[in-house]
């Protein structure tokens, strides 16, 4: 069964993922950062064994992970690809994951909070996305009592969560508008409105491969229905700037465009060695081309799915562990691989 | 013992008053404390007095002068899980579920700060949605509710600021909302 981000048909431009995320606890249970490493392990077991039956929500089978004893490689690479929540090692991985084949839906339990999960596409699809969360919520909840208070709602670990405990979010490939001087200002602005705008993979303060995902801030006082509302309409901004800027650069430096789009190709096609900073921001390069139409490639790919597995926890996880030596290597010849002739 | 002040009914409120580095204290009736000056403390024997009042007082949220520094809303601490509220407060991050209702009256204003809000309008666990009644008709009535207690306190705003007009709208608005709630039961 092919991932969700290795999906090839109906990509977009500007779009490139939806992501929702719930985050629930049980009643009668202190949040995970209270209970010991053994009280960690006995709530994942006993939600482990409630959501055996999981899969048939979805009519997919999942594969279920014991975080403690995963690979630190492994776990990383999952958190690269985007299944697995940024923050987990400090504590030591003590919870599971519950992992559907296409990766699309992931439930990490007694980690951070008691329940996380996370349905995501490849799609504008956030409505949908929210459909298919709302459900599988039910289902657990059929299983197990949440932790629920009149006032706030669903009772989450943090309190940045609380209230609905939903975070709606879209990731967008924005290579015109984020080279602009004006982005800076535009996501203070955007940020006026309760929806930030982070990069998603980089360093530090600098972005590799023009990748933002908007998402919203604030998780009380409005409706599940509201929060997908307003991130949509922020997301659907963004991308029509970005379109406009395409089509006006497109008009007026239409050379200076493919040039920039077949060099970076090139590269791609022959380097030897690349950093991740090299391969995003080349890759980032060839999808905007692909995306227009200015450079065609003989067989569809994601190239969404080629910036995530050239990450470098996925790198290492496709060499040898005496061959690591070289992650750049390794990532030029998975790239020399993975990437389409021209026409 | 007996009240200091009457003599008469037994005392059962202890009062212990630092000023100064001197400590007095006082073993008085409920009827003599209440005639006596405690500050805001005196409120405390007015049955009209919510208890929620009085703990935010005391832990020094909306004390003038404070006084009481002794008491510091730091050392709350939630019985399931043993989060003190300055742990809380480091952290940014609850203990158990318990902590949202020990905290409640600290954090209050401060969850308002982060979200921008401090009630829940989302979707509801099945436990907590009401018995025989689909989600859909559950959302509608609770929006018209909703809108209905937002209007009501435009309406009020606006008779203080004497906008009459505007005023008149929000009235007529609610009666219209009114009546498509009383439709729907």
């Amino acid at each position: 069964m092919l991932k969700w981000y290795q999906e090839t048909e109906n990509q977009h431009d500007v779009f490139v993922a939806s992501r929702i995320r719930l985050v629930r606890n049980l009643t009668h249970y202190p949040f995970p950062v209270k209970l010991s490493d053994e009280g960690k392990r006995e709530l994942a077991g006993k939600l482990e064994e409630g959501l055996k039956e999981i899969g048939s929500v979805c009519g997919q089978d999942f594969r279920r992970f014991s975080l403690s004893s995963m690979d630190e490689r492994e776990r990383e690479a999952l958190r690269e690809r985007r299944a697995l929540h940024g923050a987990g090692g400090e504590n030591g991985c003590m919870g599971s994951l519950l992992l559907s084949e296409d990766e699309a839906v992931s439930i990490t339990l007694a980690e951070e909070d008691h329940v996380r999960l996370q349905c995501m596409s490849g799609q504008a699809e956030l409505s949908k996305l929210w459909e298919e969360a709302d459900r599988l919520d039910d289902y657990i909840n059929e299983r197990f009592d949440y932790a629920f208070h009149e006032k706030y709602g669903y009772l989450t670990a943090y309190p940045t969560n609380v209230g609905t405990g939903l975070r709606a979010a879209v990731t967008l490939h924005l290579p015109m508008l984020s080279a602009g001087k004006r982005f800076g200002k535009l996501v203070a602005e955007i940020g006026r409105f309760g929806v930030a705008v982070r990069g998603v993979y980089g360093d530090g303060n600098e972005n590799y491969g023009s990748l933002y995902e908007i998402s919203n801030q604030k998780t009380l006082g409005v409706t599940e229905e509201e929060i997908i509302s307003l991130v949509k309409q922020m997301a659907d901004r963004l991308a029509a700037s970005e379109r406009k800027m395409k089509s006006v650069t497109l008009k007026s430096h239409r050379a200076d465009m493919e040039d920039e789009i077949f060099k970076s190709y090139g590269v791609l096609r022959y380097a030897r060695k690349l950093s991740v900073k090299e391969a995003m921001t080349y890759l980032s390069q060839v999808r905007a081309g692909e995306m227009e139409g200015l450079l065609q490639l003989r067989k569809p790919i994601n190239l969404y799915r080629l910036m995530m597995e050239i990450q470098p926890a996925n790198i290492r996880m496709l060499v040898p562990k005496e061959e690591e030596g070289d992650l750049n290597q390794a990532r030029a010849a998975y790239i020399r691989e993975m990437l389409p002739e021209l026409v | 013992m007996l009240c200091e002040k009457c003599k008469v009914r037994e005392a059962n409120i202890r009062y212990t008053e630092v000023v100064g580095g001197v400590k007095t204290e006082y073993n008085l009736c409920s009827h003599c404390a209440r005639e006596m000056d405690f500050g805001h403390y005196s409120a405390v024997f007015d049955t009209e007095y919510p208890i929620g009042k009085l703990l935010a007082d005391l832990f020094g949220l909306n004390v003038e002068g404070g006084e009481n520094d002794e008491l510091d809303a730091g050392q709350v601490v939630c019985p399931t899980c043993h989060t003190a509220y300055s742990d809380f407060v480091k952290d940014s991050r609850f203990g158990c579920p318990d902590c949202y209702r020990v905290f409640d009256l600290l954090m209050s204003e401060n969850i308002k700060k982060v979200q921008g809000n401090d009630t829940h309008t989302g979707k509801k666990p099945l436990h907590n949605r009401g018995e025989g009644q689909t989600r859909a008709e559950g959302n509608e009535e609770e929006k018209l509710l909703k809108s209905i207690e937002l209007l009501d306190s435009r309406l009020r705003e606006a008779v203080q600021e004497e906008e009459y007009e505007a005023a008149a709208r929000y009235r007529d608005e609610i009666r219209e909302l009114k009546e498509r709630l009383s439709e729907h039961a």
